[in-house]
């Protein structure tokens, strides 16, 4: 077996990983505070890889103020959703949210099907054939960038859950809203915030998968699929297990990829969400916005 | 007169139209609607047991269809299997399958059902799609032999016709009707509702939850699978697309507005939805594109449905002769 190659495909599996993370980490903590499973949150990371392709190729913008603009745009975007949507289901009516997320679902994602066909689409920019050697290895440096965004939205959410007021207040909420309305927290606010930052970070994850791989509007599918079973392996509201679940996959994806069957990949999050729920219901870590 | 027979005679009189419907009036294509009408029938049938009755949400209907149909087709093709028996593998396989997931999911949460059928029903199809050596991958298995069924004394019934398979699926889909509302009807039905409305009482009036739930999951997942199984046998193909989300999405839309619970209602509205979108012969991107917004919009504003609706206002009525009595 060739170190190379296996480095290679460690160093392949924690980019996806990290983008694996950044959807399933908001899933996650959208899901923590409001008690919804987003059947619509695969679509905001379609909608954010098309955004990013016309922005790219239509406006002619460059790889970060693409990024940036979609991020700002996804994170409006999920302000209106829950205005327009989520504000209105109580937390009992779960059945109720995923309908109407599903519902959500299919309006995006039939319309970007009616709109742009399901022809996949290459961006096309300054850095898309630019590679650094690396210890023997080629790596491409908008995998690299990918990585770098990645980690730096989990900072960014990490500060924002632990350093500040807001962030506390989407905790206490998590934990028990009774007590959190007891103690003046809004949880509209805070549920408004959540799904916003949530929706954000897909449309972040968007934008950075876009130049790597081809965008079309049936992306967002496949995706949300795998993310449903991190934050079940991660433990359902847990955000940073999503994250470990989600790197942890990406990895062992990669590697199961280079020496096996395309259908092990496949099965590989499926297989180990219904071990998981075998072995440990709760999730390997556990229930609750928390580290 | 009273409701059950009027509700008897109803159904019997509906069973009679249906068969000799095609007597008066044979095109093609009022067949093809009608075995879809029967298909739909079907699936929208088993969700409404499992979602309806019992509450829970799956998406692993459409897994169950697919599973079904895959299995029928590869025992018929591969192993030489009869019709009968191979259709009959398909639905027990597919009840296994629920069985399964059920029993995985169901031990943590309703939360956790509805992501793991999902999930469920996508694995399916990318199984079916990257395990080439098996299903043959995209390409499916085209070409499926016309099925011969044998009938008791002998005699065989050549599914050659578009007319014969109308008779099979209306039939078969009256026949899952029949059991689905046997069961509905039943004490295990009252039992399902019980658990549905409140779980913890009803789990203290010493109803076992989780057993009626799988029985709901396990009897849903075996209707669907053999109507998969004698679909594919109408389509003579069976590739990755029987796992397409929009079986899911159609099925769900037809108990929504039908109102999940209600036998006749989600009958009606996948009548409706059966002929309606086919006559304004919309592409099947923009009715799906409509079909959300309509599950939007009832979850908005009418979450019961149209039953849920009219057993409101027949509550309300009895409420109304109640008070007038009483004064």
């Amino acid at each position: 077996m060739d170190p190379t190659f296996v480095l290679q495909l460690v160093v392949n599996g924690i980019v996806i990983g990290v983008i694996y993370a950044l959807i399933a980490m908001g899933l996650s903590l959208i899901f923590g505070v409001l008690e919804i499973v987003n059947f619509a949150h695969g679509e905001f990371y379609m909608l954010g890889a098309m955004a990013a392709y016309f922005a790219t190729t239509d406006l002619g913008l460059g790889y970060w103020s693409t990024v940036a603009l979609v991020t700002v745009g996804a994170t409006c975007v999920g302000v209106v959703v829950f205005e327009a949507l989520l504000g209105s289901v109580r937390r009992e009516s779960f059945e109720r949210s995923i309908l109407l997320t599903l519902g959500l679902s299919m309006v995006l994602q039939n319309g970007a099907v009616f709109l742009f066909t399901t022809t996949p689409k290459m961006v096309q920019g300054s850095y898309t054939y630019t590679n650094i050697g690396f210890a023997g290895m080629q790596v491409s440096v908008l995998r690299l960038f990918a990585l770098g965004l990645g980690l730096a939205a989990f900072a960014a959410l990490y500060a924002i859950l632990y350093r500040t007021q807001v962030g506390r207040a989407m905790r206490g909420v998590s934990q028990s809203r009774d007590a959190a309305v007891m103690v003046g927290i809004d949880p509209r606010a805070v549920s408004r915030l959540a799904v916003a930052i949530g929706i954000g970070m897909s449309g972040l994850a968007g934008a950075a998968l876009a130049p790597v791989y081809a965008v079309h509007p049936l992306m967002g599918f496949s995706f949300v699929f795998k993310a449903f079973a991190i934050i079940i392996i991660g433990g359902l509201g847990n955000v940073s297990g999503a994250a470990i679940a989600a790197l942890a996959l990406g990895v062992l994806e990669s590697l199961i990829g280079g020496f096996l069957p395309q259908v092990f990949v496949d099965g590989l999050a499926f297989g180990a969400m219904i071990l998981v729920l075998l072995v440990r219901p709760q999730g390997l870590f556990g229930r609750g916005v928390r580290v | 007169m009273r409701s059950s027979a009027r509700t008897t005679l109803a159904a019997i009189a509906l069973v009679a139209v249906l068969f000799a419907a095609p007597q008066f009036y044979r095109s093609e294509y009022v067949l093809a609607l009608g075995v879809s009408f029967a298909t739909f029938a079907v699936l929208s049938g088993a969700l409404n047991l499992v979602y309806g009755y019992t509450g829970l949400l799956s998406f692993a209907q459409v897994g169950f269809f697919g599973l079904g149909a895959y299995a029928a087709a590869l025992l018929v093709t591969e192993r030489d299997w009869s019709t009968w028996a191979a259709v009959a593998a398909g639905g027990v396989l597919a009840a296994a399958a629920g069985l399964a997931i059920g029993y995985s999911s169901l031990r943590l949460s309703r939360h956790a059902f509805a992501i793991v059928t999902l999930s469920f029903a996508l694995l399916c199809m990318i199984v079916a799609r990257d395990w080439v050596t098996l299903t043959r991958g995209a390409m499916g298995i085209p070409g499926l032999p016309v099925p011969v069924l044998g009938l008791p004394g002998g005699a065989s019934w050549r599914l050659a016709k578009p007319l014969d398979f109308y008779y099979l699926l209306i039939g078969y889909a009256v026949l899952a009707h029949a059991v689905i509302y046997l069961v509905v009807s039943s004490r295990i039905g009252r039992a399902m509702r019980a658990i549905k409305l409140n779980e913890e009482l009803a789990q203290s009036q010493g109803l076992d939850p989780l057993a009626h739930k799988l029985l709901a999951v396990t009897l849903s997942a075996f209707l669907t699978g053999v109507a998969g199984g004698w679909f594919v046998f109408y389509l003579t193909i069976v590739d990755p697309s029987v796992f397409d989300f929009y079986y899911t999405e159609t099925m769900l839309i037809m108990v929504i507005l039908g109102g999940p619970g209600s036998f006749w209602g989600v009958l009606a509205s996948c009548a409706v939805l059966t002929v309606v979108p086919d006559l304004l012969r919309f592409t099947t991107d923009l009715r799906m594109v409509l079909y959300g917004f309509v599950l939007i919009i009832a979850m908005l504003v009418l979450p019961g449905g149209l039953g849920g609706w009219l057993e409101r206002r027949r509550l309300a009525r009895w409420r109304k002769a109640a008070t007038r009595s009483r004064t």
